[in-house]
């Protein structure tokens, strides 16, 4: 039992941050039209704002996370004007080609930035643990299910509670009708690349104690986060939730409890499965064209 | 026209130096290249960038030790990262456009394998760190390993879990891929061999993070002891994650897990109830050549060295005294290296196999306790 609450909660850490790198890509997605597949990488980026501002800064722990998150905010207000301004009016292929590209330059200029090298990023629990019905749960696990717990709140205030969140949902389901009602669409739809970047940074933040901090973690986010999306619904925001918990928990299980050496076959197969019988993931709406 | 003495001899002087800058070019002539294919750039150049400053450093002791019988070594690099298409691409690249005299190749088995046809079309000798068994099992005549085969490790791991640890029922760890799966079935057989029952074997991706399912597993299952084989990050984040979940057993890693790109990561305490199987054990208590090589490494590139980057320093080395004695005729080149027995590099002794397997000593070491500073238990030597 001691093992199977441990898992669990490893499961949950490492689901909650697929879910925080799903939920960027949803609101990139829903608001753009945009499979951002630099995602991991921006969830790459966050971890390396937190390196440059605890480690080399060293600034105590609420300014370096507010200076990482701001960092973080300022990298999708950039990506905003340099990547996704120019190419809006080309095709989505080239939009998708672009943000490949675009992942491919991040991931090196953090290499050149940075170095090879690993690093260790602290976490202000460090080393601090809970047993708990006979297991020993690291704080962090712990703090990183409860952040996520409440970004996700945050999150459904602001589509739900503000004319921003609002306004972005309008842009979302459709940016012609939201600009003839008067909305800023422009600086809503750079509201949700920057939005994306934040939690990207959250997610960064929080994985590189679990993880340490390395130049090429972006491209098994990236992979994880979309399987995430594909089984909770494309667009979904709940979707993303559940689907990014739902791939953490089935790693960590199933390695346990069917085989450590099939299990991405699991999280993958997953995905497969649902692309063939249920494409539209658990959250998604069917879609159909008429004739 | 009328030359005076004056003139005369200045014209002879004159004459007499330009030939003895010409004579000199020819001695010196053009660099001899050699071409090392090594990861730069992708995850896998957390080693790599090791080899390229210790072939650099070795480069630069070569030439200025007189170089080849008075000619010049260059270096060419080209960057594998962690594809073995890249790898096979880098190295046609420089066989076409370089034709270098040698090759060095990368520390990783896959990419040896997909390389060594190519290299077999080439027919120049080449050198390479990878240690999984199949690549010298292949039997091309012109690769030759500066490192301990995967085996070879793996014994050494046996022993020091059996020796040094007295594990009863071990588990083994391994990360899925040639090198992984050959030294987790060496380590099975060995242990099989000794009369020691294994409790379980658990693998795990190369792109893994968490680990706790498998070491959870190995110790339901009764194990007293660990063996894991693993690459540099992977490694350290395991010895990590067996901290955090309260794990007091002896873990035993392979050499990976101690390189200083890995125990940078690491804290003192990660280390604790953790030995290691490395290449070879190096600290400037060593003395001699090995405190020359690590303070020299340390000062001009800023890290500590690792047994991988060492390697290829000492194969560079064994390669310019091939040069030096056989030529740059690659068969030449190829049988004297083919003969070398007990040549004594820093970090190893030297003698080749018919299978190009040149190294069988490793280190058996341990943190100190309360520091992240390796000292030797034993050495191993499987001759």
């Amino acid at each position: 039992m001691a093992d199977f609450v441990q898992l669990i909660i490893n499961g949950l850490a490492i689901g909650s941050v697929y879910a925080l790198a799903a939920i960027g890509f949803v609101i990139v997605y829903s608001a753009t039209g945009v499979v951002n597949f630099a995602a991991g990488q921006f969830v790459m980026f966050g971890t390396f704002a937190g390196v440059a501002t605890l480690v080399n800064a060293q600034l105590p722990w609420p300014f370096a996370y507010g200076a990482a998150l701001l960092i973080m905010a300022l990298f999708g207000a950039l990506f905003f004007v340099s990547v996704y301004l120019p190419l809006r009016r080309g095709s989505i292929v080239t939009i998708i080609i672009g943000t490949v590209a675009v992942s491919i330059t991040m991931q090196n200029a953090a290499l050149l930035s940075f170095g090879s090298w690993p690093f260790r990023l602290p976490s202000p629990v460090e080393d601090s643990a809970v047993s708990l019905g006979g297991a020993i749960i690291s704080l962090h696990a712990l703090a990183v299910v409860a952040v996520t717990a409440v970004m996700v709140a945050g999150l459904w205030l602001l589509f739900n509670r503000t004319s921003v969140g609002v306004g972005m949902r309008a842009v979302a389901q459709d940016v012609q009708a939201a600009r003839l009602m008067g909305l800023k669409v422009n600086r809503l739809l750079a509201f949700s690349w920057i939005l994306a970047a934040v939690l990207a940074g959250v997610a960064g933040l929080m994985l590189g104690p679990m993880w340490f901090a390395d130049v090429n973690m972006g491209d098994p986010i990236a992979l994880k986060a979309f399987a995430a999306t594909i089984i909770g619904g494309f667009g979904s925001l709940p979707g993303a939730i559940v689907g990014g918990l739902f791939v953490g928990l089935s790693e960590v299980l199933g390695a346990s409890y069917v085989s450590s050496a099939y299990k991405d076959l699991i999280s993958f197969g997953i995905m497969i499965a649902f692309l063939l019988v249920r494409p539209q993931g658990v959250f998604g709406e069917k879609i159909q064209d008429r004739g | 026209m009328k030359i005076t003495r004056k003139a005369g001899l200045g014209v002879t002087i004159g004459a007499a130096m330009l030939s003895f800058v010409s004579v000199a070019q020819a001695q010196q002539g053009s660099p001899i290249l050699i071409g090392a294919t090594v990861p730069m750039t992708g995850p896998l150049s957390l080693t790599g960038k090791q080899y390229q400053n210790s072939l650099s450093m070795a480069e630069e002791d070569i030439n200025k030790a007189g170089g080849i019988n008075g000619r010049h070594i260059k270096i060419v690099f080209e960057d594998t990262q962690a594809s073995n298409g890249t790898a096979v691409n880098a190295f046609v690249k420089l066989a076409q456009e370089t034709k270098p005299a040698f090759f060095f190749l990368s520390s990783y088995s896959t990419q040896n394998l997909a390389t060594a046809p190519e290299l077999s079309k080439v027919q120049v000798p080449a050198m390479y760190a990878g240690g999984a068994d199949v690549v010298a099992d292949k039997g091309n005549e012109w690769m030759f390993r500066i490192r301990p085969a995967d085996s070879v490790s793996a014994e050494g791991m046996v022993k020091a879990a059996v020796d040094v640890i007295k594990a009863k029922k071990p588990g083994i760890l391994y990360i899925q891929n040639d090198f992984g799966q050959g030294g987790a079935q060496t380590a099975a057989k060995r242990f099989e061999a000794a009369g020691i029952a294994v409790a379980g074997m658990e693998a795990y991706g190369q792109n893994d993070k968490d680990f706790s399912a498998q070491l959870l597993s190995l110790r339901n299952k009764g194990a007293d002891a660990i063996l894991i084989f693993n690459y540099p990050q992977d490694g350290a984040l395991v010895l990590r994650q067996a901290k955090q979940l309260g794990f007091k057993m002896p873990l035993v890693t392979s050499s990976a897990a101690l390189v200083p790109a890995a125990t940078q990561l690491l804290s003192p305490s990660d280390l604790e109830g953790v030995w290691g199987v490395v290449d070879a054990f190096m600290d400037v208590s060593v003395g001699g050549r090995m405190k020359d090589y690590v303070e020299r490494f340390k000062s001009k590139f800023g890290v500590d060295p690792d047994p991988y980057g060492l390697a290829y320093y000492d194969g560079a080395m064994l390669m310019a005294d091939g040069m030096r004695k056989a030529g740059t005729d690659p068969k030449a080149l190829r049988e004297w290296l083919s003969s070398v027995k007990g040549w004594q590099g820093i970090g190893h002794v030297y003698s080749y196999d018919n299978k190009g397997n040149g190294v069988r000593d490793l280190a058996v070491v341990k943190a100190k306790p309360g520091t992240k500073t390796l000292e030797l238990v034993q050495p191993v030597s499987l001759n």
